[in-house]
């Protein structure tokens, strides 16, 4: 009965409006190995009304994302919160993920990031929650290109990683 | 004599290839055969069989029907309690050929109940970090107990009448049976509990504010609702789940709506006892509003509103409104609302646009809501037909969009310090454009929501685009800096290709009942609005796409048309086959990409390659009479090919045919072509689509071509072209414009370009 409640209203809240309003909860992010240049290069991409959400919940309840206004702050914000939340492991060793910005395009908020000097990658492991902390019904999807081959994840609460052997 | 040697000699070369190919052929493995999978097979398979009721060209038949559903109610709101009440009077009309026995009544307040369905078929999983709010509200707090308590459904006599409830639609039986052309009355009370749609969802209801006590209003499928009977389903007794919408067959309503005497009312229809609700003062705003085209004239101002606020009316007042030939009844109620009107002219008559809100939409809602209503109206009425009713109501209220006859509920609230961003304004100007433009579909062009999501809300978004890039031209006030156009969300092909790019696994073809699609948004509004930009702007032209689809919309203004009857008739109004654009876009999940796999260079020489003389040896064809293509680059090409300066001279046997077949005058009036070119097109992608193609010459001039997509009929993987041309070609570019959706641009040019990814794009411009 405990459950049933729950799912009520995890599952009436995506019923909002929906003539005109996005309530799917999902971002993707693209992966990119160059292995000429030893980058790895990704890009999140995250509705923005989600973002704000999780950002004003966290850090500051005023924020307000895509508006000209304290952008530099907001960069702050991201960038701690991405660091939480996307975790990589490269041949079994945690990797430092640079976060390089953000681009706004329509409602959807692009974050850039880059792991550098890899040399080879032999595995790949990539834990991806970001959302999880606010809405139980988001799927992060994650596609990979790496060493000349294409993969795709969708990673959820309880399934939140995504491991590729080369 | 000489025309029929060449016309041999061409029928020659033509079978060549063929021999060619039948040599290859005898040494073949076995195939199996196959269905015509030809990308421009006809949609005889998918459609049904036109008949009497839906004719061939997508017009209503002569024996199409359609059943009314006439409604008197009278409704209670109690503000203390926020409950709904109501008698209804549904009087029903049969114009099916058929008897029927029982009639299905929609609940829809019954996807709230306690004994919902709906939350049943979602799967949900464990957040790791949850609010306290919504940790209570999950977990402690009791369930909102919504849903209709129906307390009697009886004849106009008072007597019960058997009836069943299964979850969201009621079966009520007619005593004798209702033959076609009979009319049934009966009654039904009930009340329910209004639900906070800001906590709870659903898409209508109240938002509460805490400041001072009070609650808006926005109420929609408050009423027991007839369900549509027709050629089509029979019963459209789908249950509603709570995301795909609705189908209603048009009526007229008598609705008498009794709230608190400080309430401001505004709903479906026509106020009838105008006079009886507004004081003097809103009399004459009003009268002043119907001659003003510029400004909106406020009838409840901002005082006004923030004055009745403070206080709460124990007295009551009735609205009375009667609307004709509507599928629908909302209304929206509150003391907080500020309202204001003004005209539009569309034709010869005078519509009124007008909105509703409270005083938090303010600045933004004062600013923009009634123009943008007044834009759409015009915008709509030019592409389908006069907006027919008297009034169109945006009523805003947090986090909805959502359309009803007449009246619509629109998001985009300003900070509390009347700050907003442009993702508000914009959000909040697009939501009202679409939802005011729901009056034309579905309202009017009455589609079944229920099965087909996309047949309102792809066509409504499509027109949406043309209206907010309107709206942006009557309004330039409106743009933010540095703007020059509306920055529209849907409807330029570009936006569309993530989406369409992407993984099939989370793809459906637009025809798929919206309950059941993936990425709703992207299915059933950007695809099918982005495809009716594509025909109209890219494969067919405004001028017959326009026609067409006025076409449309006025054989099905208020009537129930299927996505059949639209898809002949776009072809019976333009004398364009589709089949291969509806087949491809609607009814599969394939993506456009089209590029360029190779371009060859060829000089046009009177020598022999040895391609050439062995087949003039063969058919004993004299090789002097024959013109040769010499690939550059190839065993066989010299330099010194390349700087023939006159065709005709270099190449007698071309000069002598010319000689002979044309006077002086002709000759000397002929191009030249000196520059010959094969290039090969393949398509990666599903779609077939016109391939559009820029030539970029040497001295900087260019020229765009488009092959119709027929020009796929033969080969769906790659099709060439020979181009001989006056001047060299440095660049060949498909779909220059980005007004395909090709979903990968990489392969679209000549010589290739290597295009800066987007990640070394931002890299590079933040570095700088």
């Amino acid at each position: 009965m405990q459950t049933l409640k729950r799912l009520v209203l995890l599952l009436i809240l995506p019923l909002f409006a929906f003539t005109a309003v996005h309530k799917y909860y999902v971002s993707v992010t693209q992966i990119e190995y160059l292995e000429d240049r030893e980058s790895v290069q990704i890009i999140t991409r995250i509705f923005i009304d989600d973002f704000e959400n999780v950002l004003r919940e966290r850090y500051d309840s005023s924020l307000v994302l895509n508006d000209n206004r304290d952008e530099d702050e907001i960069d702050k914000y991201i960038e701690k919160y991405l660091s939480s939340r996307i975790l990589v492991n490269i041949n079994n060793t945690p990797v430092t993920i640079k976060y390089l910005g953000k681009k706004y395009t329509d409602d959807i908020a692009n974050c850039y990031l880059e792991i550098t000097n890899v040399k080879a990658i032999n595995s790949f492991e990539i834990k991806n929650e970001v959302l999880f902390d606010i809405f139980a019904d988001q799927k992060n999807i994650v596609r990979t290109h790496i060493n000349s081959k294409n993969k795709s994840f969708i990673l959820i609460p309880q399934d939140n990683k995504g491991l590729l052997n080369f | 004599m000489r025309n029929i040697k060449y016309y041999f000699l061409s029928f020659l070369f033509m079978t060549i290839g063929a021999f060619a190919q039948q040599e290859q052929q005898d040494q073949r493995v076995p195939q199996e055969g196959h269905k015509n999978n030809n990308k421009f097979k006809q949609l005889y398979e998918e459609f049904s069989t036109p008949n009497m009721f839906r004719a061939a060209s997508g017009a209503p038949g002569p024996a199409y029907y359609q059943q009314q559903a006439d409604y008197k109610m009278d409704i209670v709101l109690d503000d203390d309690k926020a409950i709904l009440s109501g008698n209804e009077t549904i009087t029903y009309t049969n114009n099916a050929p058929e008897t029927l026995n029982y009639l299905w009544v929609q609940l829809d307040q019954n996807v709230r109940a306690k004994d919902s369905k709906s939350p049943l078929i979602e799967s949900g999983s464990v957040a790791p970090v949850q609010q306290a709010s919504t940790f209570a509200k999950n977990h402690l707090a009791e369930t909102f107990d919504g849903g209709f308590k129906i307390e009697s459904v009886t004849d106009t006599n008072g007597k019960p009448l058997s009836h069943m409830i299964n979850r969201t639609m009621m079966r009520v039986e007619v005593p004798q049976g209702l033959e076609t052309g009979d009319k049934f009355s009966f009654n039904i009370k009930w009340w329910y509990n209004i639900n906070d749609h800001v906590k709870e969802g659903g898409r209508s209801g109240y938002e509460y504010f805490p400041e001072d006590g009070n609650r808006a209003y926005v109420i929609a499928q408050f009423y027991p609702r007839m369900a549509v009977y027709n050629d089509v389903e029979g019963w459209q007794n789908s249950q509603f789940w709570g995301r795909d919408e609705f189908a209603l067959p048009f009526g007229n309503f008598e609705v008498n709506i009794t709230v608190p005497a400080d309430h401001i009312l505004d709903a479906t229809g026509k106020l009838t006892n105008r006079k009886d609700v507004f004081s003097k003062d809103m009399m004459k705003r009003y009268e002043k509003a119907k001659k003003s085209y510029d400004e909106p004239v406020l009838i409840v101002t901002q005082e006004e509103a923030e004055r009745a606020e403070k206080s709460k009316s124990t007295k009551t007042k009735t609205w009375k409104l009667y609307a004709e030939n509507v599928r629908d009844f909302g209304f929206a109620t509150s003391r907080k609302y500020i309202w204001d009107m003004m005209a539009v002219k569309l034709g010869d008559r005078d519509v009124m646009a007008v909105s509703m809100y409270p005083k938090e939409g303010n600045p933004l809602w004062e600013d923009w809501s009634t123009k943008a209503v007044a834009s759409t109206l015009k915008t709509y009425s030019r592409m389908t037909f006069d907006y027919p009713y008297h009034k169109a109501i945006s009523v805003h209220a947090q986090r909805q969009g959502m359309e009803y006859p007449m009246i619509c509920w629109n998001y985009g609230r300003p900070d509390k310090d009347g700050n907003y961003s442009d993702r508000t304004k914009f959000g909040m100007m697009s939501v009202i454009i679409h939802e005011v433009g729901h009056n034309f579909f579905p309202m009017i062009v009455n589609s079944d929501e229920r099965q087909w999501t996309w047949m309102d809300e792809g066509l409504n978004t499509f027109v949406q685009y043309v209206a907010e890039q309107d709206f942006g031209k009557w309004y330039p006030a409106a743009l933010s800096e540095g703007q020059t156009a509306y920055p529209s969300r849907r409807g330029p092909a570009a936006k569309i290709t993530d989406y369409m790019g992407g993984d099939q696994n989370f793809i459906a073809p637009i025809m798929t009942k919206g309950l059941n699609t993936y990425q709703f948004g992207h299915n059933a509004y950007g695809k099918p609005g982005t495809a009716l930009n594509i025909l109209r702007e890219t494969v067919m032209g405004e001028e017959l796409f326009d026609y067409a689809f006025r076409e449309y919309s006025n054989r099905w203004m208020f009537k129930h048309p299927t996505p059949e009857d639209f898809f002949r008739t776009m072809e019976d109004a333009s004398a364009f086959d589709l089949d291969w654009f509806w087949r491809g876009w609607f009814y599969t999940t394939d993506y456009v990409d089209i590029g360029i796999k190779s371009v060859k260079k060829y000089h046009v020489s009177a020598k022999p390659n040895k391609e050439g003389a062995k087949i003039a040896e063969r058919f004993s064809i004299d090789p002097k009479s024959l013109v040769y293509y010499i690939e550059e680059g190839s065993d066989e090409f010299s330099e010194d090919m390349k700087n023939s300066k006159d065709l005709q001279n270099d190449i007698p046997t071309l000069k002598e045919y010319l000689m002979d077949n044309f006077t002086p005058q002709e000759r000397a009036k002929m191009e030249q072509p000196k520059y010959f070119y094969e290039v090969t097109y393949d398509k990666p992608g599903g779609l077939v689509m016109p391939i559009i193609v820029e030539f970029t010459y040497a001295d900087g001039t260019s020229k765009t071509e488009k092959y119709p997509a027929q020009i796929w009929r033969l080969n769906d993987k790659e099709v060439s072209r020979v181009i001989g041309s006056t001047k060299e070609i440095v660049k060949i570019t498909v779909d220059p414009k980005l007004e395909t959706a090709d979903v990968d641009t990489s392969n679209n040019s000549w010589p290739r370009e290597v295009q800066q990814s987007e990640f070394d794009a931002f890299k590079n411009k933040t570095q700088d």
